[in-house]
């Protein structure tokens, strides 16, 4: 403290920014492990594994619900009708495409499977998280009469969905509901949560 | 930029007018003077509040994955070391923390007690500080039986029953503090709910009142002069520097070396040995089996120590209840220390020599009951713990007698010291029927006669006079420091070594075989993996494990697990369970066959081996076979197959000092045991090199299984000390600059 004069302010200055540099270096790390720690566990990963589904005694037009990831996943076996009625519906719903929807890229944006036959999707609302009503019947007077074609139905806030799971115009969902990853292990057993490349 | 910066001010502005924070900056930061002489011992404050940081925060993350119920809390914690991501890291932490917090406030109470920090006026500081040890032996005491562990269930098993000690009520508290008629998950809740929220709460309040006194009265120093008395013109102490930036600079390079050694435990050696986590530990509480071993962790050893040290009864009074009072008393007694110290002065540097000679007694005493409360008692302990938990309370009892420089001759002096005298001297006087230690007498004879001429020495006390202003160079120099913590050591060592010589085979009647692990060795591991499923998994299951960590860590493919080694019915990420019942596993072996996860780390991998290699044939037995390293153990030779039997035949005799007997007259050896050597009484599928080879493998890998992190752990310690010294160099370099005119 005797002579302040002669601090050199220019070297502290250097030093302490050295030094905080390389502590905040130290501070990043050590939060490594506490970030680290929240994401799945082993367990989580293991509750979470893919499952293996039997999809060949499905009757046509019949759904099935599996769990995956404690989701619900539905697997609907579709009739041809049904998958000629999605062409139909190319101006009623909001991303015929499914350009804006989160699918694999290996699934076909229209009938959003990949063997059109089956549609597997998670049953849950992309508004905000309900599991949607499967309504098959063809023109349900509740859902809007003759222009109804089958679909799904979400009963917390009314979001529609038609028979791939694409969200009709002027509902509060966003976008379509969402496919999770699968793999068609046979013509008939299908394991959701693996995409078709892991296995080969 | 110009406008964000203006924003910014205005927005400090505003906050400051409402909060008085540049006040409580300067109060306790900036505008804080500490004395400029600080030295090494002025370290542990800092870093106490270090490792309390530490504690909360990896504590707070621990009670994310624990589960503090009886059935899942030693699940949980083999959970959080094996399934969370970094698990182990923010467990390893936790757990090094507690013994470190502990290292660091005993010694930051030394320091107390050598400069004087207690004495007026920083009383206050002194009693919130005790408060603060109270409270955190409370915290490590509640902490420790979280894990459920053996030591957590028997440890607060022993503790607890110490209130049984207290007469008519003791019962009953015993019973309502467990809220059961046994330690149980109902205990471990409030325990958990006490180690989580209201320790830590008191513990922060504490803390925040410890500093504050400190605040308001100013920090003492190593001369013990108050820098108050001298200040310049604006009132600034003369004698003083600014806590920021000189001490935060300053305490930045023992942070940084306190890391080092902090992260060189986590990462290389976590049990420490099996002083931070007892080994124990590592199996889950039963309660109806005390492990052959019980001694608390490491910080409540010297307390510990002196509960067992009393062994004599007051008339009514007994052993138990006075042993109690002897532990309470030796904390409550650091209460009043303010108040037993009669010295004009603070430091003991200016105190004069008997000071200095009842610091080393008093430290090395405070050592020895440590070490000895490790140790399972023998006559020469249990004399050697009395001496010194005698010495421990002569220490405070008689400090009003000897911390003055001259005190009169007066009657009520002797007679304070004579009663300790005495009581040295009838510890050290021969014991009818029991053989003791000569040396250790000898220190007690000698503590007597010193505590005898105590008032007529303190007449004939030398010491210096204390300097008007503090010194920087005051101190004891390298040499001098040097040479005193030669003769603390030697003062610690010497009688322990003294009490010491136990017969000591590690591994049941016979010594343990040398065994390594190599968690690199991947052949060895995937063999051991083999053989471990093949033969062990029959009864014992590994259920603290899953196989796809065990595929992906021994580079087994995860189709060719499946395959091989998965269990019919389970899935590659799923646990190593087995279908054995532990009923079924009770009916047939008469306990139900241990989870083998843990087992190298609660026993050891050499003590594994060593039984695995140490079965023989002996009719005696309803399975035929028996077990040199587990006497009567109710497991067959489950590896028959690849070994064959052995059968015992004459061989040497093993000695108490591990060597073995021989003839005194040819030194050939002795062959009269006769189980001394075996024989192979049937073939087996390998030869006896293949057989070790094998039993080599299959503990290796019981080894990985029962910490699998340990080479991920060596390779992480390497980086994160590296970068430490890196930070080290830098925070040394800051502070010399900040330094380099301070006189």
């Amino acid at each position: 403290m005797s002579n302040d004069g002669v601090v050199n302010q220019k070297r502290r200055r250097f030093l302490t920014g050295m030094t905080c540099a390389v502590g905040a270096v130290g501070v990043g790390g050590a939060a490594i492990p506490f970030v680290g720690s929240w994401f799945p566990s082993a367990r989580a990963k293991t509750a979470g594994a893919p499952v293996k589904i039997d999809i060949g005694k499905i009757e046509p037009g019949a759904m099935m619900i599996e769990e995956w990831r404690g989701q619900p996943v539905y697997i609907v076996r579709r009739p041809a009708q049904a998958l000629e009625s999605l062409e139909n519906l190319r101006d009623t719903v909001k991303d015929p495409e499914s350009e804006d929807s989160d699918q694999p890229e290996y699934v076909d944006p229209v009938t959003r499977a990949i063997k059109a036959e089956f549609l597997i999707m998670l049953g849950l609302c992309t508004h905000l998280g309900c599991a949607p009503k499967y309504r098959p019947e063809v023109g349900a007077a509740d859902l809007g009469g003759e222009a109804w074609l089958g679909g799904f139905f979400c009963p917390c806030h009314g979001s529609k969905f038609d028979l791939a799971g694409r969200v009709y115009k002027d509902v509060p969902a966003p976008t379509n509901l969402k496919i999770p990853p699968h793999n068609y292990e046979s013509d008939t057993v299908v394991v959701i949560g693996i995409d078709p490349e892991a296995t080969s | 930029m110009k406008l964000i910066v203006a924003w910014l001010g205005a927005l400090w502005g505003w906050i400051d007018a409402r909060l008085p924070v540049q006040r409580a900056w300067d109060t306790h930061m900036a505008k804080y003077y500490a004395p400029k002489n600080f030295n090494f011992w002025y370290f542990f404050g800092v870093l106490s509040l270090l490792v309390l940081v530490n504690q909360f925060v990896t504590g707070i993350w621990l009670t994310m994955n624990y589960e503090p119920s009886a059935e899942r809390a030693f699940a949980s914690v083999e959970y959080i070391m094996r399934d969370v991501d970094f698990g182990w890291i923010l467990r390893y932490m936790h757990s090094t923390g507690a013994s470190a917090f502990f290292l660091v406030v005993y010694l930051h109470m030394f320091r107390g007690l050598l400069y004087g920090s207690y004495k007026a006026p920083r009383e206050l500081v002194w009693l919130f500080g005790m408060a603060i040890f109270l409270a955190l032996m409370a915290e490590g005491f509640f902490g420790y039986v979280l894990p459920w562990g053996q030591m957590s269930y028997w440890g607060a098993q022993v503790i607890i029953s110490l209130f049984g000690a207290i007469p008519v009520i003791g019962e009953g508290i015993v019973e309502w503090v467990r809220g059961d008629y046994l330690i149980s998950g109902i205990t471990l809740n409030r325990f958990f709910a006490l180690h989580v929220v209201a320790v830590p709460i008191v513990l922060l309040g504490l803390v925040v009142l410890h500093l504050l006194a400190l605040h308001e009265v100013g920090s003492n120093n190593p001369d013990g002069v108050e820098i108050k008395k001298d200040k310049d013109e604006n009132g600034i102490p003369l004698d003083g520097i600014p806590f920021h930036p000189y001490y935060t600079v300053h305490d930045l390079v023992p942070v940084a070396v306190f890391l080092f050694v902090f992260c060189f435990i986590i990462f290389f050696m976590p049990e420490m040995g099996g002083y931070f986590i007892e080994y124990a530990n590592f199996e889950e509480a039963n309660r109806l089996k005390t492990p052959e071993h019980i001694a608390p962790v490491w910080y409540f050893t010297p307390f510990y120590s002196m509960l067992r040290a009393v062994t004599f009864e007051i008339g009514p009074l007994t052993a138990k209840f006075m042993g109690f009072l002897a532990m309470a008393a030796a904390i409550a007694i650091l209460f009043v220390l303010p108040w037993l110290d009669k010295s004009k002065e603070k430091s003991f540097r200016y105190k004069g020599r008997i000071t200095g000679i009842m610091l080393l007694l008093f430290a090395a005493s405070f050592v020895i009951l440590g070490v000895l409360g490790v140790k399972a008692p023998t006559d020469d302990r249990t004399l050697l713990a009395q001496i010194t938990m005698v010495m421990y309370f002569a220490f405070f009892i008689t400090m009003p007698v000897w911390s003055v420089k001259k005190g009169g001759v007066s009657i009520l002096r002797y007679l304070l010291t004579g009663i300790f005298a005495i009581g040295f001297f009838g510890l050290g006087m021969p014991k009818e029927g029991v053989e003791l230690s000569i040396v250790v007498r000898i220190c007690s004879i000698v503590l007597g006669l010193f505590f005898l001429v105590l008032p007529w020495l303190v007449e004939r006390n030398i010491s210096k006079p204390e300097p008007d202003r503090i010194t920087m160079d005051g101190g004891m120099g390298f040499w001098r420091s040097l040479s005193v913590l030669f003769i603390v050591l030697a003062l610690i060592i010497l009688p322990l070594k003294a009490a010491g010589s136990e017969a000591n085979h590690d591994c049941g009647a016979i010594s343990c075989d040398a065994f390594e692990a190599d968690a690199t060795d991947q052949e060895s591991l995937q063999n051991g993996a083999k053989i471990f499923v093949n033969y062990c998994m029959g009864c014992h299951a590994a259920a603290y494990s899953r196989w796809e960590r065990v595929a992906d860590d021994l580079d087994i493919p995860h189709g060719m697990m499946m395959d091989n080694l998965v269990f019919s019915g389970q899935k590659i990420g799923g646990l190593m369970e087995i279908s054995m019942s532990e009923r079924s596993g009770k009916d047939w072996f008469g306990a139900p066959p241990p989870d083998l996860t843990l087992v190298t780390r609660a026993r050891s991998g050499k003590w594994v081996y060593t039984y695995l290699r140490n079965f023989y044939a002996d009719e005696s037995r309803p399975i035929g076979v028996n077990n040199k390293v587990f006497k009567d153990v109710g497991m067959p030779h489950a590896l028959l197959d690849l070994q064959g039997l052995p059968g015992c035949t004459d061989g040497p005799t093993l000695a108490t000092n591990g060597g073995i007997k021989v003839d005194p007259l040819t030194s050939e050896p002795l062959n009269d045991d006769p189980c001394g050597n075996y024989e192979l009484l049937t073939k087996g599928e390998l030869s006896p090199v293949e057989y070790d080879e094998a039993v080599y493998d299959l503990v290796n890998f019981l080894s990985y299984l029962a910490n699998p992190v340990v080479e991920e752990s060596r390779q992480t310690g390497v980086y994160v000390l590296l970068f430490l010294a890196f930070l080290l160099i830098w925070v040394v370099l800051l502070n010399r600059e900040y330094w380099k005119d301070i006189h």
